[in-house]
Parts: C-alpha cells; sequence; structure tokens
C-alpha cells in the first residue's frame, strides 16, 4: 500500500468517526428528552435557580444569587481562593447593573 | 484532473516519507497539538451542553425571585414583604422560600438546605441529593446528625435519595420541613431567605420586577430572564477557565510558529533547493508544505476531537472537576447530553488545522522562491 | 541544440561585491553529442552550466533552445522545460537522506502526476540499469558513494530527459568509478542523448567518448573546440 493511501484510510475513519459521532450524539440527545423534561420538573417542583456544578462557595453554587456589587464582596471574578470562582462568568443580574 | 490528482498522491507520498525521518518530532507534535484541539474541544463541548441543559432545564425556575440586601449582602426578607408586593397589580402570587448552606464538618462539604412546596416532610425528616449519600455513606432509614446554629445535635432521617438523573441540578441538596429548617438556623417565623414571585402577563415581568425594587428599595428582583442569560453566558471567552485555556492554545501555537518562523534548517533549505533544482516549481514545494501541515493538524483534529467527545460526555469532563469542585469533597457525577453540532467541530477545525497548516507554509515561501541554480553550489 | 548568444552573467550587480561570472560569450552545442567544459577553478563552467540547463537566467544575451528563445519565459514554463529536457547529476549527489534509493530516483517525476504504477516500474528498470535493485529500498545515506553516483544518474533519467547536464560528475570517485561514469555516458551517447559535463578531471576530456572539449578562462572561452 502507499503511505499517502494509507494517510487517506486514516484520515477517512477519522471522518467516518467524527460523522459517527455526532449521529450518535443527535440520538443520545433526543433519547435524553424525557430526562431534561424530568430534570425541568425538578427545577419546576422545587423551585430551583442554578446546576449544581460546584459546591465550595455560594457565589458558585447559585451562580445566579451571587451578591451585587459592593466592595470585598463575593463576586465571581474577584480574587479569590476557590477555583471555581475563576471559572465562572459574572450572573446576568451583575452585568445589567453594568450597562 | 487524474493527472492532477496523482499528482497530489505523489507529493503525499514524499511528505509522508519526509515527516517520517523525523517520526519523533513530529510525533511529539501531533501529542501537543491533539492536547490543544483535545482542550479547546472539551471546553466547547462542555460550555455548549451546559448551555443547551440549562436552557432547557433551568425554563421552570421562578419567575421573579425578591431578595433583601443589607450591605449590599443578601440577607433575610421579612415575611411581611409579601403583601407589599402582592399588592402591585399583575402579580399573581408570592411565597416564600427557605433556603441555605450547611457546612458539614464530618464530610467536609457545603451542602443546600431547602424546604420544598410540593414534599411532605415532618421536622425530622430530610431528602438528600445523590452526592450527599455518596460523600456521607448515608441511606434511606439512615440518621445524620446536623448541628443547629446553638450547637445543639438533631438527628434527622433520610426519607429518601433524590434521583441521581438529576445530579446536576440536586447532587448537594438536602430537602427539609419549615420547621426543621428555622430550628436548624434559628430563622424567625417573621423571615424568609426570599421570596418568589408569580406574574399574571409573563410579558411584565421586567416591569413588575422594577415595580417592587421601586415599592421596596432594600429588595433586588432576580428575573427568570436573567437566570437563563446567566447561564447563557457563564462560560464566555472572558471567563477563567476559556481565557486559560486559550491562553495556552495561543501560547502553544506561538511557541510553534515562532519555532516554524525564525526559519527553516539549513537541511530543509537545502532540501527545497534539490527539489526546486529536479525539476519542482515553487508550487509543487509549497504543495508538499500544506500536506506537512495537514497531515500534523488533521491527525491531531480527528484525535483531539473524539478524545474530547469521550472526555465530555463519557467521562463525565473528569479533567475539569479538580476546578469545579475546587476545595469541596462533593462533586456531582453527572452525564451530560451530547448537544454538539456540525458548527462546534466547524469552528474547532478553523482553528486549529488552518493556522497550523499557515504557519507551515509561510516560512517555506522564502525557500521555495530560491533560484534552482543555488543547488549547485551546495 | 541549444544556442547562447552573447551571454553576460553578472553576480550581485549594482553591489559593491558586483561580479562578472560570463562575459560576451556565444556558444553552440550539438545535439548527440559529448561536450566537456574545462577551465580553471572559478573560470564560470557551473554558472554556464546553470544557465544551459534553464536553473538561472542571463543578466544579458539570448538563450535558443531547439529554436526557441527561453530566456524570457515566466518561471513556470522554464521549470516545465527543464524538467522534460534536462537531467542533472550534481558534484555532490543531492540525494535526499532518509528516503528510499526507489523514491529519491522517483522524485523529479513526483509533480509530473504520472501514475505511481507506471513511475516505479521506471525506476525500477533505471535501477536495474545500474545494477542498483536489490538497493532499492535502502535509505541513500548508506550507500556508497558510487551507488549514490549511479542513483543520482537513475534519478537524471527518470523524465527521459534529451540533455544530460554533468557538473564534476567524477571528482568524488576514484578512477575506476570515473572509467565506469565515462562508460555510462558512452551509452547514453549511443541512445542519442545529448550530453554536457563541466570537469577539470583529465579522465574525462581525454576520453574517447568526448567529442568535444570547450576550455574557459575568467568567464571566457578560450578555446571552443573542433565540431
Ligand atoms: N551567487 C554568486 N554570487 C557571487 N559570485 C558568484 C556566485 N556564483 C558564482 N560566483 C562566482 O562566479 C565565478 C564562477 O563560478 P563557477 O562556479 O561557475 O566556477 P567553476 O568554473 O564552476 O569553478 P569550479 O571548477 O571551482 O567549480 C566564481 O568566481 C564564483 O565565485
Ligand atoms: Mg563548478
Amino acid at each position: 500500500m502507499r503511505k499517502s493511501d494509507g494517510f487517506w484510510l486514516f484520515i477517512g475513519s477519522g471522518m467516518l468517526l467524527l460523522a459517527a459521532i455526532l449521529i450518535q450524539a443527535h440520538f443520545v440527545a433526543r433519547a435524553d428528552l424525557p430526562l431534561l423534561r424530568q430534570k425541568a420538573a425538578v427545577v419546576k417542583n422545587l423551585g430551583l435557580t442554578d446546576l449544581c456544578l460546584s459546591t465550595e462557595a455560594r457565589y458558585t453554587r447559585h451562580l445566579s444569587q451571587s451578591d451585587w456589587h459592593a466592595a470585598f464582596q463575593s463576586h465571581p471574578l474577584a480574587l479569590d481562593h476557590f477555583p471555581s470562582g475563576s471559572v465562572f462568568a459574572p450572573p446576568g443580574t451583575l452585568k445589567k447593573s453594568h450597562d | 484532473m487524474i493527472r492532477s490528482i496523482e499528482k497530489q498522491r505523489n507529493i503525499l507520498d514524499f511528505t509522508l516519507s519526509s515527516l517520517w525521518r523525523r517520526w519523533g518530532k513530529n510525533l511529539a507534535l501531533v501529542v501537543v497539538y491533539t492536547l490543544v484541539v483535545f482542550s479547546l474541544g472539551s471546553v466547547m463541548f462542555f460550555t455548549q451542553a451546559l448551555k443547551n441543559e440549562a436552557a432547557i432545564i433551568l425554563r421552570g425556575t421562578p419567575e421573579i425571585i425578591v431578595q433583601k440586601l443589607v450591605a449590599g449582602r443578601h440577607e433575610l426578607i421579612p415575611v411581611a414583604y409579601a403583601q407589599k408586593i402582592s399588592a402591585i397589580r399583575g402579580v399573581e402570587a408570592v411565597k416564600d422560600r427557605l433556603w441555605g448552606y450547611y457546612f458539614d464538618p464530618v464530610g467536609q462539604a457545603n451542602y443546600t438546605l431547602m424546604v420544598p412546596e410540593a414534599i411532605d416532610l415532618n421536622d425530622n425528616e430530610i431528602v438528600v441529593g445523590a452526592g450527599i449519600s455518596r460523600v456521607r455513606r448515608v441511606f434511606r432509614g439512615n440518621a445524620m446528625v446536623l448541628r443547629t446554629f446553638d450547637g445543639r445535635p438533631v438527628n434527622l432521617f433520610v426519607k429518601g435519595i433524590l434521583s441521581p438523573e438529576s445530579e446536576l441540578l440536586s447532587s448537594d441538596l438536602m430537602l427539609i420541613s419549615a420547621t426543621g429548617f428555622r430550628r436548624l438556623f434559628g430563622v424567625s417565623q417573621n423571615d424568609a431567605t426570599d421570596l418568589t414571585v408569580k406574574v399574571l402577563n409573563k410579558k411584565e415581568i421586567p416591569t413588575i420586577a422594577a415595580k417592587i425594587v421601586d415599592t421596596l428599595p432594600d429588595t433586588r428582583a432576580i428575573t427568570r430572564d436573567e437566570i437563563l442569560r446567566t447561564y447563557d453566558a457563564v462560560f464566555d471567552w472572558r471567563g477563567g477557565i476559556m481565557i486559560a485555556i486559550l491562553a495556552g492554545a495561543v501560547l502553544a501555537f506561538l511557541i510553534f510558529a515562532w519555532d516554524k518562523a525564525a526559519g527553516l534548517s539549513a537541511e530543509e533549505k537545502r532540501e527545497i533547493g534539490i527539489l526546486k533544482a529536479i525539476g519542482w516549481e515553487t508550487t509543487d514545494v509549497l504543495q508538499m508544505k500544506f500536506w506537512e501541515g495537514m497531515v500534523v493538524s488533521l491527525s491531531s483534529f480527528f484525535l483531539g476531537v473524539i478524545l474530547a467527545y469521550f472526555h465530555i460526555f463519557y467521562a463525565s469532563a473528569t479533567l475539569f472537576e479538580p476546578v469545579l469542585k475546587g476545595w469541596s469533597t462533593l462533586y456531582p457525577d453527572f452525564r451530560l447530553t451530547p448537544f454538539i453540532s456540525g458548527y462546534q467541530i466547524a469552528i474547532l477545525f478553523f482553528f486549529t488545522v488552518i493556522p497550523y497548516t499557515v504557519a507551515t507554509i509561510i516560512p517555506a515561501w522564502r525557500a521555495a522562491t530560491i533560484d534552482p541554480d543555488v543547488v549547485m553550489r551546495f | 541544440m541549444i544556442e547562447l548568444q552573447n551571454i553576460r552573467k553578472v553576480f550581485n550587480e549594482g553591489r559593491p561585491n558586483e561580479y562578472i561570472a560570463l562575459h560576451d560569450l556565444s556558444l553552440f552545442i550539438a545535439a548527440h553529442q559529448v561536450t566537456a567544459l574545462t577551465g580553471p577553478s572559478g573560470s564560470g563552467k557551473t554558472t554556464l552550466l546553470s544557465l544551459l540547463g534553464c536553473m538561472a537566467r542571463p543578466t544579458a544575451g539570448r538563450i535558443v533552445l531547439q529554436g526557441r528563445e527561453i530566456t524570457s519565459l515566466p518561471e513556470r514554463f522554464l521549470t516545465d522545460i527543464r524538467r522534460k529536457t534536462f537531467g542533472f547529476i550534481f558534484q555532490q549527489f543531492n540525494l535526499l537522506n532518509g528516503i528510499s534509493v526507489i523514491e529519491n530516483v522517483m522524485l523529479p517525476a513526483y509533480p509530473l502526476g504520472e501514475p505511481f504504477s507506471t513511475l516505479k516500474q521506471k525506476a525500477l528498470g533505471l535501477l536495474e540499469l545500474f545494477n542498483l535493485a536489490h538497493k532499492a529500498a535502502a535509505k541513500v545515506e548508506w550507500l556508497s558513494g558510487g551507488e549514490a553516483q549511479r542513483t543520482a544518474i537513475a534519478r537524471a533519467l527518470v523524465n527521459h530527459p534529451e540533455v544530460i547536464i554533468a557538473d564534476e560528475p567524477t571528482a568524488h570517485l576514484d578512477t575506476r568509478l570515473s572509467r565506469e561514469f565515462m562508460d555510462i555516458m558512452r551509452d547514453f551517447k549511443a541512445q542519442g542523448k545529448t550530453i554536457l559535463i563541466a570537469s577539470h578531471d583529465p579522465l574525462v576530456h581525454e576520453s574517447q567518448v568526448v567529442d568535444r572539449v570547450v576550455r574557459m578562462r575568467d568567464g571566457r572561452i578560450i578555446d571552443s573546440g573542433a565540431i
């Protein structure tokens, strides 16, 4: 086999795999719909406001409920010792009050 | 047509032979570049999936949340505020919510305590999220000891565990009765954590929110739209992780480009000269360089994207766990719904394959335009 | 076959290190002959060969190849003419290290888009001709001097050129291998190829194979040789 054919084979299988992933993702996402609805129901029933991605600090646990600006407040972009604090962007409420 | 295809195959053949000579170096390049694609792809898949998921599941979040602020901080709100809000035209219902945090020294974790409206619990019962169950090894029927605000232990019985499917929402939740909550934290009957407001006409949500703040100047109102928007922009490009990873990727790319632009090695220049002398045109040489860039970056692209997909959707984004988890011990065990699109993959392609290939071709340009007769003097 | 008319080649023109390598030089090279260029080092042999082989352009003057003026052609056409008409054998062989012998031989034909199998057949045939078939898969840096030389010759022939240009082909060879090289040239001449060799090696210009010896000095032809 020529070297170039080997390369095409590799690229071809990469492309096939990518296509397979896209198709698979599509079907999984569709199959997940009932699950998503179930989660939406949990939000509604419990009156939740935030995703539980991080539990270490209250402003990353309840991102949308974090305090507004005041000196030394716990703001997601403030320099602090919570690693998750550097991950999230500030909540919409905060951004709004900046506009 | 056939000839030009055959020509590209020939040139690619030579490129591969040529790359193979320094397979160690080129393999290292592929590995580094795969890592770059993998990180970018992981961030992209993760944030996009979270955004989509949040947009769907948070649609049922309260329409307006009213919180009292004292000195810039969220404080308990007097239940009496509810009447003033009810009086505003267009408000359908106002309810008080009780929720807060409890740091558990045993599990070294923070829990979110919440009083549910829909679930009936007696004063000594709790329902816990799957994360708490995992961290504290408590199951249905077990008891958990929590300490009240004034230091007394209370025994709470686990009535149930929240479904693990909803861990992304409820991993750290502990549902408790209102009486239990007030007893635990010493919150008086006159206070609540915040108030939720239901509005008759959804279009009026912002207007009513403004009216509430007008009537009660020491409060703030958070609307459903704002919550949804928060999650839509939660990982924007200015966000920490994005910056860190983008910076890393850009840096890696710059180092690489600098290395390339610093000039081809004397050996590479000599080889280009020889190719020109034996009858390759400038464009043939550049095509060879194009393939050189493509071989490395396309391989990295496929490997990186595929690895990123499995990382995010089948391995709980394990590599992000340390930063999201932070100092806490509780990390939700979730499976995101794979919301990915061809668009995302196209973006990844344009940010990885194209610049790499261009950076491979550009420095070769000068070398490729040398006069072939130079070779006669090597 | 190739005619040079008042060729001038100036290096670094207009700069302090300007150097006139060829002065108003005219020469006619007949087809199917072996022409040897000789002269002291620096006399302009290599420069002249690179002009004849369309590798470089003269500063002034015209080059006519098979009745066609080629000095003013754009690079693309020049390259095309060069790779179809000329086969080059360089003094340093200039093989690409790390690549197999057969790939080195096929390299000049790659951009022409010939089907791979016929190309490979052709290259194998050439290697057989030079007793190198058993080395086809070997890396060129493992070859002996003579084998490298023969590989370089095979590479020069892969596009079936009418003209073979060799610059100091025997410089790195011992007497036996040099003779062998001249024998190969004789076969090419018998096949009707035109051959141009630049060399100060007496073994070359005193060889029976050479039809004409052109002597140069300081960028001028001092003896254009009997035709
Ligand atoms: N690119 C260049 N720039 C400046 N001078 C050059 C250049 N190329 C060649 N020369 C000069 O032109 C002159 C002729 O060089 P050329 O290589 O043609 O000589 P030669 O007859 O082949 O010598 P030798 O027998 O040593 O190979 C030399 O003096 C050389 O220094
Ligand atoms: Mg010379």
